[in-house]
């Protein structure tokens, strides 16, 4: 290699290296969503059914309270890939701690730790959030299940306006001090740090101002190690010795006398009892499903029958977090619900007629939108076991919605019917 | 003060020979094996024990105290035995963990704070530096591996929890959150949302090791201390392992032999009787 091609190689690394640096600088995005999408279809239809969620307080300031609420149905049809949800946490999908999570209750009971929920129960969860860090935020409910990983529920945006440096959160302690989370213990740890790398670059300085490889190899190779062992060594290895111990002791028990109230870390089950079930009078049952793939439609044949007194309307199906509804639901969607996940004309029945009390009627329903290839739902096509679940929401005529789970094995169809 | 410059004598260069050993020296320590070590050890580090030393709400009494300084030695021992069999070092253990810390306090800042925004107190890393110095000093004086392995590596496990007790003590302080007591570090884990780490992934008092009478620290540390020892003895080796040259001599009869000794190499392979390469 001549001296004019070492030359180009150099150039051409140099040009390369400040590609390399100066392509964040052009092209930073943010990152908008948590790859909610690539989870298996599985996943998120057939595990968590998620539904009223809210996001309350869509735009806060720093320091706000809000509240991210609602609730869930675990399917009947857990799959068999999945692990049962024996250990769960309900957590929140945001990028990073943009809002301050100051307390999760399930059912009324604080969620602290991880506990046991029930197949086939509804759950009714609020998380309370104090903006923390200003921007266009997107947040998800999520179902973390032990072994099996967390499960995204439906993403909102969350705005959050003002100034980082304005945020606080001071929190009193049992022992009656007030510790702000953000600055609470960074000085005395940074102080800790700083002290003991002074001392270990002492240690290691004092023998840096001597030569320290080639030489000494040299002579440990040619004479063995006693000219290199300098007593003076031992003398100053004994002094810092004597010294690490003490300071370790010293800040230890003046740690331990200046906190002397502590309690070991907690970490039990959380004891949640699932909502009481409702009594509900419309029986629900899939009798038959299929997937058209060209036409991006989930076809159920419901087998529908009232058990009540009042006459039922079938308005929404939801599942993954995603709602088709008809009239009747779309005239019950809640207006802040992200637009992203309504098919708000996407449910299709051919018979619209509500079911009259002690009707029993087999119903064929299409759930049709784009929304199946957009949140790559249409990948249940791919999946190990091809199946599908979720809600029927439908709605007596005084109003009170019913909800019904269903699910079933889906069949695919390749090819438009008829064509 | 010092014996440098019997050392310089017996090391028989010229003066340009001993000033170019020093820039070599500085080259060779700052540039590559202090950033080889961040590097290295850094990833290995936290690959094993790195969830205990990132999260606050992780730094328990029983499995901090053991995953942390086991995990640690490893590489303190081998670079020990680099920098001890080959110059007579006595600083592998510290350059070591100054290194892992460097790593650790870059990715604080630049991980944690700027691009992930979690407060510093929440990553707080906990130190080993003074179990290091231990460790050295313990092979300094003793200029004994064995010795070192059954005296240093106890006092560097046994080390850990006090010295950063001074750090964490007052995260262990107890706070009540909607009826419910929490230490102030399990607050800190619930407050500041980890959306890919859910609470259930912590191992907090998980297992037999607290039975006796609730000291858990105490036995923890013990537990450790013993293991360090059996780890230090291993990665002692896997540092003789990587640091000795292995080659075959090829004598003026025409025997081959294999031979261990780095140093010998050099000599022979000037004398133009070493014919193989490392093996």
């Amino acid at each position: 290699m001549n001296a004019k091609h070492a030359f180009k190689l150099w150039m051409l690394g140099l040009c390369g290296m400040a590609t390399l640096a100066v392509t964040p600088i052009l092209d930073v995005a943010p990152a908008f969503a948590h790859g909610e999408r690539s989870q298996e279809p599985f996943l998120r239809m057939r595990t968590v059914n998620w539904y009223d969620t809210e996001w309350v307080g869509k735009s806060t300031k720093v320091n706000d309270v809000t509240e991210l609420k609602g609730k869930f149905h675990l399917s009947e049809d857990w799959p068999r890939a999945v692990v049962k949800p024996n250990r769960t946490f309900i957590n929140v999908g945001s990028p990073s701690s943009v809002f301050l999570r100051l307390s999760s209750k399930v059912n009324g009971t604080p969620m602290f730790v991880s506990g046991p929920m029930e197949i086939g129960r509804d759950y009714e969860y609020v998380v309370t959030l104090k903006a923390r860090l200003p921007g266009h935020h997107h947040l998800h409910p999520m179902f973390a299940v032990k072994d099996a990983g967390p499960i995204a529920g439906p993403g909102g945006w969350m705005d959050i306006t003002g100034r980082y440096e304005d945020f606080t959160n001071p929190i009193k302690t049992l022992t009656g001090e007030t510790f702000d989370s953000e600055t609470k213990g960074t000085a005395t740890g940074i102080m800790w740090h700083l002290f003991w790398a002074a001392v270990a670059i002492f240690w290691v300085g004092f023998f840096m101002i001597r030569p320290m490889y080639l030489i000494r190899a040299r002579v440990l190779a040619a004479y063995g190690d006693e000219i290199l062992l300098d007593p003076i060594d031992r003398k100053v290895g004994i002094a810092v010795l004597v010294f690490t111990v003490t300071v370790v002791t010293i800040g230890y028990l003046s740690a331990d006398a200046q906190h002397p109230v502590t309690v070991p870390l907690q970490a039990g089950e959380a004891k949640i009892k699932p909502m009481p079930v409702k009594p509900n009078p419309l029986m629900i049952e899939v009798t038959h499903a299929e997937y058209d793939v060209p036409g991006r439609a989930l076809r159920m044949t419901l087998h529908a029958t009232n058990n009540g007194t009042q006459p039922v309307s079938i308005g929404e199906f939801t599942t993954a977090g995603i709602r088709f509804t008809n009239k009747v639901g779309k005239a019950k969607l809640d207006p802040n619900y992200p637009a992203e996940l309504i098919a708000a004309d996407g449910l299709t029945m051919d018979n619209e007629a509500p079911i009259q009390p002690g009707q029993t009627v087999d119903i064929h329903v299409e759930s049709k939108d784009v929304l199946w290839e957009v949140q790559r739902l249409v990948d249940i096509l791919h999946d190990p076991d091809q199946r599908f679940a979720g809600l029927v929401m439908s709605w007596t005529e005084s109003g009170e919605r019913l909800i019904n789970p269903v699910w079933a094995p889906v069949l695919p169809v390749f090819t438009r019917l008829g064509a | 003060m010092f014996r440098t410059d019997e050392i310089i004598k017996a090391a028989k260069l010229p003066p340009e020979g001993v000033a170019m050993s020093r820039h070599i020296d500085y080259i060779y320590f700052i540039p590559i094996l202090f950033v080889t070590i961040v590097g290295t050890f850094h990833m290995h580090f936290d690959l094993l024990a790195g969830d205990w030393d990132f999260w606050i709400d992780w730094k328990d009494r029983q499995w901090w105290p053991i995953v942390t300084p086991i995990t640690a030695i490893t590489f303190c021992a081998a670079l020990q035995y680099y920098n001890w069999v080959n110059y007579r070092q006595p600083f592998g253990a510290t350059i070591t963990i100054l290194a892992l810390l460097a790593g650790k306090w870059v990715t604080i800042y630049a991980a944690w704070w700027w691009w992930s925004n979690y407060p510093v107190n929440f990553v707080m890393p906990s130190t080993l530096l003074p179990s290091a110095i231990v460790l050295d000093i313990i092979l300094l004086l003793t200029r004994n591996w064995t010795l070192t392995a059954v005296i240093g590596a106890w006092l560097f496990a046994i080390l850990f929890y006090p010295t950063n007790w001074a750090i964490f003590a007052y995260s262990h302080t107890p706070v009540v959150i909607d009826g419910t007591l929490l230490s102030w570090a399990d607050y800190m884990g619930f407050a500041y949302v980890r959306t890919g780490t859910p609470e259930y992934i912590r191992m907090i008092e998980v297992g037999s090791l607290r039975t006796f009478g609730g000291h858990s620290t105490m036995i923890s540390s013990f537990f450790a201390a013993f293991a360090s020892s059996l780890m230090y003895v291993l990665w002692w080796q896997f540092g003789k392992f990587f640091c000795t040259a292995y080659f075959y001599l090829t004598d003026d009869r025409q025997r081959t032999t294999k031979v261990h000794d780095v140093f010998a190499y050099a000599t022979l392979a000037h004398s133009n009787k070493a014919t193989g390469g490392k093996a």
